[in-house]
């Protein structure tokens, strides 16, 4: 499975030159027969999707596809549906209609490979577990579908600088701090595909700076597909690979911004003009062309 | 700890020492109400015969709630799992916790003969509704956020009961256990005196009432009261390693203002 994914994650890069290889150290370099160039491996294939919850129609028929390795942000106003897309997509609720793939598979059977990991908005972290023991939450269950190649939690967590707080419980820790052995959770799943509901939208502005670069470096050098849910055009533009703006309910795509900016991103990619350009591009598109 | 414990030890002096003046400032006469000092001293001299019986009554009490709280585990699980098993359930509890077992509790010895088979099955009996109740509450008051978390792993029915559902019911359960101490305490009580086995405290106290032996009878109450402090002391104890993590434990903030 490994193999293969490594496979996929390196045509990615081919066909969509604007990614640097360095996200893929190692497998960008391989070298892949000339068939498949033209066959781009989606992560994600949403063709005709609706939801419709009684008479409320929350997804409009939505087309989508999410190439493997690449990190694509999903922005919109409050309420326009993203959250049930989200949950559509990691199989937590069928589709009204339409055809949904997940790595290749229907979402239902993705999420019982476990081939999904979801960052909540909450941290919703286990109040009697530890640091570490919460970490592992998500390797503890259905241990059968656990990949081989999981990545060690506690390690994890010293990389996002928690090596102190492996015993610590989470009322000791600050709001950052629980999200982010929440993204340690998610993570260690190594799961291909990341889907991360505005991870950090209960926190301060500080402290969602340091989380997005924690983010952007836990993500750097990984073969996962990111879908980030976010309300920040900052948080978005940053990250991304590609920024998909929806419209107000029923949920409509009505931008798809690539974000060109070249990786590894430093720390002050802000102050780009090419960022605040496509920071506008968003904004443009989120209010309708009106601003 | 002494500093913790001094507060109620006076408390508790202070209550007995107003009772002493009461009782010998009027010349209470003593079929009325004894002293306390008096009852204290007649339970100094028969304690081996006390503390004997007293042990049998809180083994009643303890694996009688310990039947209980299995009971309710597994009956609470299917409350919370399905509305239909919790409302057609809930009715029946209501009906046992409001009813008094006293009544009942010759029918039960002459069923369950006499012994510790009737006292094991009343204590489980009044204290199954509240462990079952706090069972049901604590299981639905888990964090949605992490029930959708495991459900997005494909995490069993068994290992959300087990990982999220059970854990989350602990601090009702506490609560429910720290009502319960008083009720299976006095089940326990009440069960040896109606039934003929004549051991345990229960048993004691109504040989004495029935010999108006009231030194013996008064002594069973204060056996009693001593064995109830005891056990809600050790629960305080249990549930403070066992819920460390939670809110209720943890030391007061220092305060700012």
């Amino acid at each position: 499975m490994e193999v293969a994914d490594g496979g996929t994650a390196g045509i990615a890069t081919e066909v969509w030159p604007h990614r640097t290889p360095t996200r893929l150290a190692g497998v960008a370099a391989c070298s892949i027969p000339e068939f498949l160039h033209s066959t781009p491996m989606s992560s994600i294939v949403v063709r005709d999707l609706t939801k419709v919850y009684g008479d409320l129609s929350v997804v409009d028929p939505l087309t989508l596809d999410i190439e493997t390795g690449s990190f694509v942000s999903l922005i919109g106003p409050s309420g326009c549906g993203k959250t049930t897309l989200m949950r559509v997509i990691a199989g937590l609720e069928p589709a009204s209609s339409g055809e949904v793939m997940v790595d290749g598979a229907p979402p239902a059977t993705a999420r019982s490979h476990k081939r999904v990991a979801m960052v909540p908005q909450q941290p919703g972290l286990l109040p009697w577990r530890t640091v570490e023991a919460n970490a592992r939450l998500l390797l503890d269950v259905n241990r059968r579908e656990n990949p081989e190649a999981a990545d060690d939690p506690v390690n994890l967590l010293r990389e996002v600088g928690l090596g102190d707080f492996l015993h610590a419980y989470p009322h000791e820790l600050s709001g950052g701090m629980q999200q982010r052995v929440a993204l340690v959770r998610a993570l260690a799943l190594h799961a291909p595909l990341l889907v991360m509901d505005e991870p950090f939208a209960a926190l301060d502005e500080i402290t969602r700076a340091e989380m997005r670069v924690i983010l952007a470096r836990l993500v750097e050098g990984r073969a996962a597909t990111v879908l980030f849910i976010t309300h920040s055009i900052a948080e978005a533009v940053a990250l991304s690979d590609r920024v998909l703006v929806s419209s107000p309910r029923p949920s409509r795509v009505v931008a798809d911004i690539t974000v060109d900016l070249p990786r590894p991103r430093p720390d002050d990619v802000e102050d780009d003009p090419r960022f605040v350009a496509l920071c506008a591009q968003v904004r443009h598109a989120l209010h309708g062309g009106r601003v | 700890m002494i500093r913790r414990l001094a507060a109620p030890v006076v408390g508790i002096l202070v209550f007995l020492g107003v009772w002493e003046l009461v009782v010998r400032l009027n010349d209470v006469r003593p079929f009325v109400l004894r002293a306390p000092s008096r009852i204290v001293a007649y339970l100094w001299e028969h304690a081996a015969d006390y503390a004997a019986a007293a042990w049998v009554t809180a083994q009643h009490a303890f694996f009688g709630s310990v039947i209980a709280l299995l009971v309710a585990l597994v009956v609470g699980s299917m409350m919370a799992a399905s509305r239909f098993a919790e409302h057609a359930t809930q009715p029946v509890l209501t009906l046992l916790q409001v009813t008094p077992f006293v009544a009942y509790i010759g029918s039960v010895v002459l069923w369950l003969g006499s012994g510790t088979r009737p006292a094991l099955f009343i204590v489980a009996l009044v204290c199954m509704p509240a462990f079952t109740f706090a069972t049901v509450d604590g299981m639905r008051s888990a964090d949605p956020a992490t029930r959708e978390l495991l459900a997005s792993v494909d995490a069993s029915r068994w290992e959300v009961l087990w990982r999220l559902r059970l854990p989350s019911a602990l601090p009702s359960l506490f609560t429910a256990a720290r009502y319960n101490v008083g009720l299976a305490l006095i089940a326990a009580y009440l069960v040896e005196g109606g039934n003929f086995a004549n051991e345990g405290l229960g048993a004691i106290g109504k040989r004495a009432a029935a010999l108006n032996e009231g030194d013996a009878l008064w002594a069973a109450v204060f056996a009693m009261a001593l064995l109830g402090t005891f056990s809600l002391i050790a629960l305080s104890l249990v549930q403070r390693v066992v819920l460390r993590w939670h809110v209720s434990q943890r030391p007061p903030r220092p305060n700012w203002d």
